[in-house]
């Protein structure tokens, strides 16, 4: 006994070999969390708080970026509105389309594997490539949308030329490219336990029910996880505007994260950037917030093993 | 059994092989259209633009021109973007993997002090969205450090543990090697960092693998960090390439669908390498909660 005291005593020194080690293996972490994480985290709430344009030495000025931000900017509102219907768009979109596909590939099919690559492969396409390609699909005279909507007798649209189909456009685009949320359902579709299934099936519970009351309850803590990146990524969005739109036309795909990039590396307007980064974060935070906070209601925890 | 319940079972089956067929095809319709949009992007790359703006359009092109990528690659720089892009890749997936799995052996096995506050600081920016660090990183390597124009800032951050989201994959993962695995090493009077390279590491490498596939997709999906951090159009990555090829070549379709067409080409060949460890990784995401 006193064997394994002195022991533990000496295991948790700071020097004993053991943690050594542990210090040289978390080195790398180490720098990264100080310097790329949480040393720019205070530079950027310390930045957002001056006029620094990247030229001239920066001057603090309090919150007037904030103020600015709110009373005089003229992109902020229609970018929150953009954003936020962006990811709305995305997030319902690549849920519903990915869990269906899911069920789908979940039944015993043949050339299973096959399928789930054909779903999965936009995934690994680079992403401005897929911008550019879906533009062609987008165009307005010979895009094979727009040829479809013509055969159906139906008027032209301006798919991203049109402010008011831009960032619907956008999100199908998102939807199609959810290969990667397919493949996390499908890992938990493949964990609901069949016992379940075949004992509801005896009490005769047809497919929908068993669906209702089987596999969405075991599949919660899947979908609470699905919801949380994808909402993440999708309100951090800017790639279709970089690529493709340039957040026009107009201000309508003037993403947060595309307006702060404009500020900062078009306009060089580095502490008014740092500002809008900040408000961008107090968004994701709201919506992060929200989704843990209700999530207690609807996931379920199999005998409640909650870490 | 009873001849009731033999027919029950023998309607459900019936009943399940029309489920299973009419599963297939809507799988198959489905497939066809994901599939599309590449088809479309593909044959248009094939076609003269005479073709590409005739009515209706053909699903097929007359005759395959193969030679457009000819055309394309002269104008469009693809194996010098291309070799860029690896450039950037590889050093990254490389060191993002290995700093990832022993900061991820040193949270899952050894114990020393400030374990706890470490992890919480690691796990903290995990819920970190990028963009946030993104103007003080910049200031930082390019006026800090003289990284303009420089592909530094895009690799060395993999330097630095691989990203928190792999150091815990790679910790879900060891933690679920049986410890007896080490605890014999260690009567055979292996020392740590032996235990990591000799039993570790070669028991997690389906898991090494996906943290490199990861490293690789945001390397190539991440244009924001490529645009601000390259300038010069002869260190251009694929991506930027591509996007700037399309502002030079508005309207000729055919050429800038080639383009678009030979920037698929990488990620299609590495998935297809890849196949098995990329599902089977992303379904660890999945499962480890």
């Amino acid at each position: 006994m006193e064997t394994i005291n002195k022991q533990q005593k000496r295991r948790s020194r700071i020097f004993s070999a053991e943690a050594r080690v542990a210090y040289i293996c978390l080195i790398p972490a180490f720098l990264g969390l100080i310097f790329l994480t949480y040393l720019p985290l205070v530079g950027v709430l310390g930045i957002s708080l001056t006029n620094w344009t990247g030229l001239k030495s920066p001057v603090f000025i309090g919150f007037d970026n904030y103020i600015k931000i709110f009373t005089a900017d003229p992109y902020i509102k229609d970018s929150i509105i953009s954003t936020i219907y962006y990811a709305a768009l995305s997030v319902a979109g690549s849920m519903i389309y990915s869990l269906f596909i899911a069920l789908l590939l979940n039944r015993k099919i043949p050339a299973r594997g096959f399928f789930r690559a054909v779903f999965y492969v936009p995934y690994v396409l680079p992403a401005a490539a897929i911008y550019v390609g879906w533009s062609w699909l987008y165009e307005g005279n010979f895009g094979f949308f727009n040829y479809v909507l013509s055969e159906l007798g139906l008027k032209k649209i301006l798919f991203i030329a049109d402010s008011s189909y831009v960032v619907p456009s956008l999100s199908l685009i998102s939807v199609w490219l959810a290969g990667n949320l397919i493949v996390i359902f499908l890992a938990g579709l493949q964990n609901v336990p069949v016992v379940y299934h075949e004992a509801a099936e005896v009490d005769g519970a047809g497919g929908w029910k068993r669906f209702r009351h089987i596999t969405l309850p075991c599949m919660t803590p899947i979908i609470f996880y699905n919801l949380l990146m994808s909402l993440i990524a999708n309100l951090q969005v800017v790639t279709p505007a970089l690529a493709l739109t340039n957040g026009g036309p107009g201000n309508s795909s003037r993403f947060l994260t595309y307006l702060m990039y404009d500020q900062a590396f078009v306009n060089y307007k580095l502490g008014y950037a740092c500002a809008t980064t900040l408000i961008i974060f107090a968004i994701l935070a709201v919506f992060t917030t929200l989704l843990f906070k209700t999530s207690g209601r609807w996931i379920y925890n199999e005998g409640g093993d909650d870490k | 059994m009873s001849v009731a319940a033999y027919g029950r079972l023998r309607s459900k089956k019936r009943r399940n092989r029309t489920m299973n067929l009419i599963t297939f095809v809507v799988v198959v319709l489905f497939a066809i259209l994901a599939i599309f949009p590449i088809w479309w992007i593909f044959r248009t790359s094939l076609m003269t633009n005479a073709e590409i703006y005739k009515y209706p359009p053909s699903l097929i092109p007359d005759n395959w021109l193969f030679s457009n990528y000819e055309k394309t690659l002269k104008v469009f720089k693809f194996w010098k973007y291309l070799w860029n892009t690896m450039v950037i890749i590889v050093p990254s997936c490389l060191a993002g993997t290995f700093t990832a799995t022993l900061c991820g052996y040193a949270f899952a096995r050894l114990r020393f002090r400030g374990k706890s506050l470490i992890w919480a600081l690691c796990v903290g920016s995990m819920l970190l969205p990028a963009m946030v660090t993104l103007i003080p990183l910049y200031i930082g390597w390019t006026r800090g450090l003289g990284f303009s124009d420089s592909y530094w800032p895009l690799i060395l951050p993999y330097f630095c543990g691989g990203g928190a989201f792999n150091i815990f994959l790679i910790r879900q993962f060891i933690m679920s090697i049986p410890r007896e695995l080490d605890q014999a090493a260690t009567i055979d009077g292996a020392g740590y960092f032996r235990i990591l390279f000799n039993i570790i590491m070669p028991a997690i490498r389906p898991a090494m693998i996906v943290v490199a596939l990861f490293i690789f997709i945001g390397l190539w999906n991440d244009l924001l960090q490529q645009m601000i951090y390259i300038n010069s159009s002869d260190k251009y990555t694929i991506a930027l390439g591509l996007t700037n090829f399309r502002g030079q070549l508005k309207s000729d379709w055919s050429l800038t669908m080639a383009a678009t067409c030979l920037s698929f080409a990488p990620g299609v060949i590495f998935y297809l390498i890849g196949q098995r460890y990329f599902v089977e990784g992303i379904t660890l995401t999945g499962l480890k909660n």
